[in-house]
């Protein structure tokens, strides 16, 4: 079979491949993007969706910075006929430890003093205002932001998919990459179950799937994947609620634009990438919810869902070169990914193109596992 | 109004002779049916077809899949929205209401926040 060629091979059809792909064709490179099942299909168009400016580490704060400002116009900007759903209604973290709320403050202070705006420290007194239903009970405090929120997570994936598209990137879904071609110690190109595709670089956005991608030139990625499961509701007249974390158990919940209740909470998971959801975790999820707010007690769960965390170990994303020439990476975002799209999809053009990155990524580096040089984000679960 | 139901049906006995005539409200029009009964089929015998008015398009729904998984027949019942009137059983005194659009959640204490 005659192999074809790009200059640049994407894998994953998730929200940072097609960022990136997108990006990639902006510069100019012939780029072809592949996906195994659909578009979205794999974390993204699973994830919980959230958007924010509260992370608590430099880097994920600057990049925030960029990603929320991108978000608001995304669907214009990229011409998007469809509904990307943006919906700054709020986001609260909810302490109830002294070292929680000091840890969120410590949170609000680096935000602030990196220019971001509305980020502020709550009282009870202000956590029920903006959060009029919530039983406050063993609440000492809070971080808020009016301006973070939540996007559909699978028009966001399509927006940029066919933004690169109309650029003339080839999307090809329901191909499966088979290996990478290597040609004198470094990456030359893709196999797949259609054929195999030459390319100077191939970037690697496979999520949770990463591990196994680098395996096939001998890297060892530490990229864990991790089940984790989210419920949701029928849909309820809006009301005044924001998203909602509490760092006592890792619950979380938020009434998603078209009034449906998302939900979930933290739990001992499996380390896999299985799609199959678990009854202990509908109970789990309810029996910790409900007595945080009470009102949700009649409101029936329609649907439960799994998709895979592909978590580090000190939960930051590894971004960049490897040491295998060609072979490029941008995954093992534990979590907090999807909204990272609009600044990693332009900062992985950028670094394939030899630039330097428009903001500084160097704590990503692929080598900071093996020089020890880990940095934990305060503000994930 | 007089009541509409199947007395003799060919299959199944809707053992409404030991059935209790019980009191409800349907958009505070007193009304009567069997207790016990689901609600939406209390309402159909007397008359009202029309349950729900849909969020987007606010077109009307009634009656349709019978077995509690289409949503048509969400009503309000004693204040709870989204409840499946067809697999619901009518009570003395339930207050039903028409539900309009995605149904409003209430505190315990009754109130809109």
């Amino acid at each position: 079979m005659v192999s074809k060629r790009v200059d640049v091979a994407v894998i994953g059809g998730g929200v940072h491949g097609c960022s990136t792909a997108y990006h990639l064709a902006k510069k100019g490179f012939k780029t072809a993007l592949f996906e195994r099942d659909y578009i979205s299909s794999g974390s993204s168009g699973r994830s919980a969706a959230g958007l924010r400016y509260q992370f608590g580490t430099e880097v994920n704060i600057r990049l925030a910075q960029y990603n929320m400002k991108c978000l608001k116009s995304l669907g214009e900007d990229l011409h998007y006929p469809g509904d990307l759903e943006y919906d700054p209604a709020g986001y609260l973290w909810i302490a109830y430890s002294e070292s929680q709320l000091a840890q969120l403050e410590k949170n609000v202070k680096l935000q602030n003093e990196l220019g971001t705006t509305g980020s502020k420290v709550l009282t009870v007194k202000g956590i029920q205002e903006v959060a009029p239903f919530l039983n406050t009970e063993g609440m000492l405090g809070a971080s808020f932001n009016q301006e973070d929120g939540h996007i559909n997570p699978h028009t966001l994936c399509f927006a940029y998919a066919d933004a690169a598209k109309a650029l003339g990137v080839e999307i090809n879904k329901k191909i499966t990459v088979t290996g990478l071609i290597s040609k004198g110690g470094q990456v030359a190109g893709i196999h797949t179950n259609k054929g195999d595709w030459e390319a100077d670089a191939v970037v690697c956005c496979a999520g949770a799937w990463t591990q196994n991608i680098g395996r096939w030139v001998d890297l060892d990625i530490p990229v864990i994947p991790e089940r984790h499961q989210i419920l949701i509701t029928e849909p309820v007249e809006r009301m005044k609620h924001p998203m909602t974390l509490c760092l006592d158990d890792g619950s979380y919940w938020k009434q998603c634009p078209n009034g449906t209740f998302m939900l979930g909470v933290g739990k001992e998971e499996v380390k896999d990438t299985s799609f199959y959801a678990s009854w202990d975790y509908l109970e789990a999820a309810t029996e910790r919810i409900l007595p945080k707010m009470p009102i949700l007690e009649h409101i029936r769960v329609v649907r439960q869902w799994t998709g895979p965390y592909g978590n580090t170990p000190d939960f930051q994303a590894i971004v960049g070169a490897t040491p295998v020439e060609g072979f490029y990476i941008d995954c093992g975002w534990s979590g907090h990914g999807l909204q990272f799209a609009p600044s990693v999809g332009r900062i992985m053009a950028e670094i394939v193109n030899g630039e330097k990155p428009f903001i500084d990524v160097s704590m990503f580096r692929y080598s900071r596992f093996e020089e020890g040089d880990l940095f934990f984000e305060p503000a994930c679960i | 109004m007089s009541i509409k139901l199947i007395k003799d049906h060919p299959i199944l006995d809707f053992g409404h002779e030991e059935k209790k005539m019980v009191t409800f409200t349907f958009d505070n029009k007193e009304m009567k049916g069997f207790e016990d009964d689901p609600i939406a089929a209390a309402l159909h015998a007397n008359g009202i077809q029309v349950y729900r008015i849909t969020p987007k398009t606010e077109r009307p729904r009634g009656f349709f899949c019978a077995i509690g998984k289409c949503s048509s027949c969400f009503m309000i019942v004693d204040g709870v929205p989204n409840v499946r009137t067809c697999v619901t059983p009518l009570k003395a005194g339930m207050k039903v209401e028409t539900q309009k659009g995605r149904g409003v959640l209430k505190s315990e204490e009754g109130e809109e926040r």
